[in-house]
């Protein structure tokens, strides 16, 4: 196969590839915004299934509470996962055991991770609903914080706390005024990414919402409707539900990359 | 003299079973330009740090003004650490990398503000005041950093390679900026260096260290005319030394020739020995009560203002170092391969353990 050939081939696949992948989630775009609503037809442009989204009690209920769950566990486990991060990094020296340990709730499959969160409530007798979804959603977003912060911190540059000290800081006014502002565009993007997990988490929830309608949210709503048949609600949601994922999920990125400020 | 203002007693520091500092006594006064000089890894940086107060002493007492203060924690302490890799904030600006300690202080707004602009005029860079570190210079950033440690107007200021980072020339222009700073603050500085021509021009004292031990101290001239031990001859300056022999009341080197030495300027007595001469201590057509040699000329290289001649003797098995003033090389023509007598007086000439 000549050079140019080959490209051509490289090519082909690529966008075999970028089909695969794209093309059910185009689909899914299209059809919420499909007057007729029917996946079989096209017969024109509408925003009405979005109206009638937000005229619906039990999907604005259930948005509510994801974003309950979503913003109060983002805000604990980015604050956990920065000083864990801090902290590991600071005993690095004493061994990689704690490395390890940390990260495990981000490889363990959702599924088992569902299921020991629950027997561990129900051996507790904790009775379940917004709160236990929040704790679990902190268990493992905890881990991603963490590990964002940490590849921060690998070439984080210790001796500025030394100076701090050196200046009259004491350790809670070096971590204030010197560490958090230096670690800043790591921590929002860990933040951002706990959102987005937590956003359309559904295998845990589903397992630690307990039994009432009070703590469904979206991605439980969703499966809900979804036993009768794929409705152009449900399109319009699982749009808007991308669309936030994927906005929260494009600045994490972008400050992650853009390093410190005025760096 | 009058008390001293740091007093370092005894001070030892351990990691693990390896002595980083051992037992060094060193007392600094009031105002000092004070240098600690060692070849890499033989402690000052850990000797500085204790001092800051980021090292523990394993043991010994550190006094300040006669309070022991080795319980002290860092941010207490009044000295301040000026890094070696200058350790700015990256997030703030120069003016707020300089007003941090002050804030720490709790003083006024006002005071903070005129303070910070007073350093920026002394250091020259008021006009980079709103830049960020990483918009500096290297030679600006270790401005910085010194204006940092400088405007908390600490008792001691501690400096560790302060000009290690920046070009030839510049350090030789910030040495003397250096000096001018600590007399128009008058706060005692102790710098860490591995530099010795650095340390002469700038200290008033200097400690040799060595593998965590305090080999000598004392002011550049003292340590340059009178070492105390072979190390600290060679360590700083160029130092010639020829192997001897104890013959009767002198000595005697290689080639039989008989070596003398004031009774002041014999510090070895061990089994071998060396006579160590400075190149500028040796000068041409000897007397015939010096000391003296004779050697090939291997190799000559003119610095300016003198010429250094190296002999290939008998009497030493390295070439020797002699440096005459362009004076006195005038009119000799002297080329490589020529056969050259030097001599030099009882009282320059020193006796080491080898
Ligand atoms: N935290 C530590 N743990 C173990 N050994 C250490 C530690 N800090 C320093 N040392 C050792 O102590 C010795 C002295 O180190 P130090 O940094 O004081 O040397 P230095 O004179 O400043 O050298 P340099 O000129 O290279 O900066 C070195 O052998 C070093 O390896
Ligand atoms: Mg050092």
């Amino acid at each position: 196969m000549d050079h140019r050939k080959s490209t051509r081939f490289m090519l082909l696949v690529l966008s075999g590839v970028f089909a695969f992948l794209y093309i059910p989630i185009s689909v899914l775009l299209a059809l919420s915004f499909n007057e007729g609503g029917l996946p079989t037809a096209w017969t024109g442009f509408s925003v009405k299934w979005y109206g009638a989204l937000f005229s619906n009690q039990d999907i604005l209920g259930a948005a509510l509470n994801t974003l309950i769950v979503a913003v109060v566990s983002t805000l604990m486990a980015t604050a956990l996962g920065t000083l864990l991060a801090i902290g590991v990094e600071i005993r690095r020296r004493k061994g990689r055991f704690l490395e390890t340990i940390i990260f495990a709730p981000m490889i363990i499959p959702d599924i088992v991770l569902a299921i020991a969160l629950l027997s561990f409530f129900s051996m507790l007798n904790v009775t379940m609903g917004l709160h236990t979804i929040i704790f679990s959603h902190v268990v493992f977003n905890l881990a991603f914080v963490c590990a964002v912060v940490r590849a921060r911190l690998k070439n984080f540059d210790w001796s500025i706390v030394e100076a701090s000290t050196d200046l009259g800081a004491s350790i809670l006014t070096t971590l204030r005024r010197i560490v958090l502002p230096v670690l800043m565009p790591a921590i929002v993007a860990g933040a951002l990414l706990a959102f987005t997990l937590s956003v359309d988490e559904f295998i845990i929830a589903f397992f630690t919402a307990g039994a009432g309608r009070d703590s469904i949210t979206l991605p439980m709503q969703i499966f809900a409707m979804i036993r009768f048949g794929v409705t152009p609600e449900i399109n319009a949601l699982s749009t808007i539900v991308m669309s936030v994922s994927l906005v929260a999920l494009a600045l994490s990125q972008r400050l992650n990359r853009g390093g410190l400020p005025g760096q | 003299m009058s008390k001293p203002l740091l007093s370092l007693q005894n001070v030892e520091k351990q990691f693990g079973t390896f002595k980083a500092v051992d037992q060094v006594s060193i007392d600094i006064n009031e105002n000092e330009f004070f240098a600690l000089l060692g070849a890499s890894g033989s402690g000052k940086t850990t000797l500085l740090r204790m001092i800051a107060g980021f090292e523990d002493l394993t043991s010994g007492a550190l006094l300040l003004d006669g309070d022991d203060i080795s319980a002290v924690p860092a941010h207490r302490r009044p000295v301040n650490l000026m890094f070696q890799s200058y350790a700015l904030f990256p997030h703030l600006t120069v003016a707020r990398n300089i007003a941090y300690g002050l804030e720490m202080e709790r003083l006024p707004r006002k005071e903070i503000t005129a303070r910070v602009d007073e350093i920026l005029e002394t250091i020259q860079l008021s006009h980079v005041a709103a830049r960020k570190p990483d918009q500096l210079s290297g030679g600006q950033r270790q401005r910085v950093a010194l204006a940092r440690a400088l405007v908390k107007r600490p008792r001691i200021l501690l400096l560790d390679e302060p000009l290690g980072a920046l070009d030839k020339k510049l350090r030789g222009e910030m040495q003397l900026e250096l000096k001018r700073i600590q007399d128009e603050f008058k706060i005692t500085f102790i710098v860490v260096t591995h530099d010795q021509e650095e340390a002469l021009v700038m200290a008033d004292r200097i400690a040799i260290l060595k593998d965590g031990k305090l080999l000598q101290i004392g002011s550049p001239s003292e340590v340059y005319e009178h070492p105390n031990s072979r190390f600290s001859a060679e360590f700083i300056g160029v130092m010639n030394f020829l192997p001897v022999v104890r013959s009767g009341d002198g000595y005697q080197d290689r080639n039989g020739a008989a070596i003398t030495a004031t009774d002041r300027g014999v510090l070895g007595h061990g089994a071998t020995l060396v006579a160590a001469v400075r190149p500028e201590r040796m000068l041409l057509n000897p007397e015939p009560h010096l000391n003296q040699l004779t050697g090939r000329i291997s190799a000559l290289a003119y610095h300016g203002l003198d010429l250094q001649v190296h002999l290939e003797t008998p009497s030493s098995p390295q070439p020797v170092m002699v440096r005459l003033t362009a004076d006195a090389a005038e009119g000799l023509n002297l080329s490589i391969g020529d056969t050259l007598a030097v001599g030099w007086s009882a009282k320059d000439t020193r006796i080491f353990d080898a």
